[in-house]
């Protein structure tokens, strides 16, 4: 094939194809012009494929960074999307988990302390009205005793101090448990009182800040 | 580790976890959500607070990357937690699902170094997993998969602690001193151990000593108002703690509060393992005498077992019916048990003490068996 008409583009077939006539009488060799006007083709046409390719390139290097950029929004995940819409609700759900086992605990602790401190005291309590009412049995029995000696006419001696026994353990008795009444009285009042306390304190607390 | 006829390069996995492993909770939360969106029916196989759950899938895939070319342990454990599946009815069906979710947490998390052999070694292994896993779980078919339980006891025996006795729609097997996981219908998806208190019955019953844990979801429902009838699931019966019944030694129990409950089940079993037991002395200990859930049945038991001693001990106070003192001090005073067996439960706190004690009195430390209740209870 004779080279007259270039191809739309430069193609190995093409090149493979040419055929170049021989130079004219008198001269050696290839026709000169037609060589010439070939390798001028094949530079404008190797130009522009350099820069066709250098124009790809840089596309390619936009298109890379703009992917860099926008890398949480990975082109195939509004799925991700998804994924990470779930687990900030998953975690708002262990966040009000997590924050009622703690008031709970804490509630729970303090109760436990109060409870052991209110025992302890009762205890102390306790022992100090038992020894009072004690203390105070034995005094009015000693009276009341004092006051049995002097004999009544009439009484037998024996029947005498068996009665001043009796009499002596009733009137101990009597006293002891007077005065148990009175304190435990006082004190479960003052226990109710502090149960008021602690309720309104809690009340309190518990009212929106 | 083998897989899918590749040889899966295992130092691969383990660089790869470990930079994924820095997004640490993200990585596990990632995983969740991504299952559940791809497979919502799945969720209702947890609790609405998935914290615990994510710290035990990050644990289980550290064991699993970091003893990927150690077969000896690996597929013990992976049995095990194949097995252990089975009572949150989980089913070979659902192993493909959890794969794709961990592959896709796996890429989302390494980024730039993520690459197909990467993503082919990870597809190996877990295919591994999930192998051995289901295997495990179809090698244990004769047994079910749990134990439907019914409460019908319920006796509130201090403040914070009951003691609730169940009956099961079929025999539960175990030994004295294994524990169970259990899950109350009124906190679904919350399972907690306890250990069985008693040695199995005739009729097939089973004790459990329930304390309750502050702030825990699950204790305070069941110590308080459990509700006679209410429905429970228990899984199957786990742990090593259990009477050596090959041993003639005397033998010396230490309990820390609800810890009595695996030692009750150990000396029951004593009572009739052997026609002429050891002596056995059990100190139970407690903060307050209050606390002293159990001492009349103890005592019971006591008075109809002459080879059976029982010290109670109470360190927070002095009471007349009590020693004074923590379980190691009142250990300390009573004798040396240089020649005994010791069975030691409690808190983590207790059984240190009560075992680092023991060991100075002179107990050989292979002859000290402990069941730890450090694990996190509520």
């Amino acid at each position: 094939m004779s080279i007259a008409i270039y191809p739309d583009r430069l193609t190995p077939e093409f090149v493979q194809s040419v055929h170049f006539p021989v130079a004219r009488l008198g001269r050696r060799g290839l026709d000169e012009t037609r060589v010439h006007a070939f390798c001028d083709w094949v530079e404008s046409e190797l130009v522009r494929m350099l820069n066709e390719r250098t124009a790809l390139e840089q596309e390619v290097w936009r298109l890379r960074e703009r992917m860099r950029e926008t890398d949480t929004v990975q082109p195939e995940d509004g799925h991700v999307q998804a994924v990470y819409i779930l687990s900030r609700a998953q975690q708002t759900a262990d966040r009000y988990v997590a924050n009622a086992q703690e008031y709970s605990r804490d509630i729970a602790q303090d109760a436990r302390r109060r409870r052991e401190e209110i025992l302890a005291e009762t205890k102390a309590r306790a022992s100090v009205i038992l020894d009072e009412a004690h203390a105070s049995a034995l005094q009015a029995a000693g009276r009341s005793t004092a006051l049995m000696q002097a004999p009544a006419a009439g009484d037998e001696p024996l029947n005498l101090a068996q009665r001043q026994e009796l009499e002596t353990e009733l009137t101990y008795l009597r006293t002891f448990s007077n005065v148990c009444r009175t304190h435990l009285r006082a004190y479960l009042e003052s226990l109710t009182r502090s149960i008021d306390e602690w309720e309104h304190a809690e009340q309190d607390a518990s009212r929106p800040r | 580790m083998r897989g899918g006829g590749d040889r899966v390069d295992e130092r691969a996995l383990k660089e790869s976890f470990e930079r994924v492993g820095e997004h640490g909770d993200e990585v596990a939360l990632f995983f969740y959500s991504h299952l559940f969106l791809g497979h919502p029916e799945l969720r209702d196989m947890f609790p609405v607070s998935m914290s615990a759950q994510r710290d035990r899938l990050l644990n289980a895939l550290g064991r699993i990357v970091s003893d990927v070319g150690n077969l000896d342990s690996l597929v013990p454990f992976l049995a095990d937690l194949g097995r252990d599946h089975r009572k949150f009815g989980v089913s070979p069906e659902h192993y493909p699902a959890v794969g794709a979710s961990l592959l896709a947490a796996l890429t989302h998390f390494s980024g730039s170094a993520w690459n197909a052999r990467l993503a082919a070694d990870w597809a190996a292994a877990y295919g591994v997993i999930a192998e051995v896993m289901i295997g495990a779980a179809d090698g244990d078919e004769h047994n079910p998969p749990w134990w439907d339980g019914t409460i019908i006891g319920h006796e509130r025996r201090a403040v914070d602690i009951a003691v609730l006795k169940v009956s099961t729609s079929q025999p539960l097997p175990y030994i004295p001193g294994q524990s169970v996981a259990m899950e109350f219908e009124r906190r679904p998806r919350l399972w907690r151990m306890f250990s069985m208190a008693n040695a199995p019955r005739p009729d097939g019953t089973l004790d459990f000593h329930v304390r309750i844990v502050d702030g825990g979801q699950v204790t305070g429902a069941l110590v308080r108002d459990p509700g006679i009838g209410s429905a429970l699931r228990l899984g199957p019966p786990v742990g090593t703690f259990k009477l050596d019944t090959r041993s003639e030694r005397p033998i010396v129990l230490a309990a820390g509060g609800t810890g009595l409950a695996p030692l009750k089940a150990i000396l029951e079993h004593l009572a009739v393992a052997r026609p002429d037991p050891p002596p056995a002395h059990l100190v139970v200990g407690a903060r307050t005498a209050a606390e002293l859930y159990d001492v009349a049945d103890l005592e019971k038991m006591a008075a109809t077992s002459p080879w059976l001693t029982v010290t109670p001990a109470v360190s927070a106070e002095q009471d007349p019916r009590a020693e004074h003192g923590t379980v190691a001090d009142v250990l300390t005073r009573l004798n040396t048990w240089r020649d005994h067996d010791a069975y030691v439960c409690g808190s983590s706190a207790m059984v240190a003490a009560t075992t680092d004690r023991l060991r100075t009195l002179g107990t050989p430390p292979e002859r000290i068996f402990i069941e730890d209740f450090g694990w996190s209870q509520s």
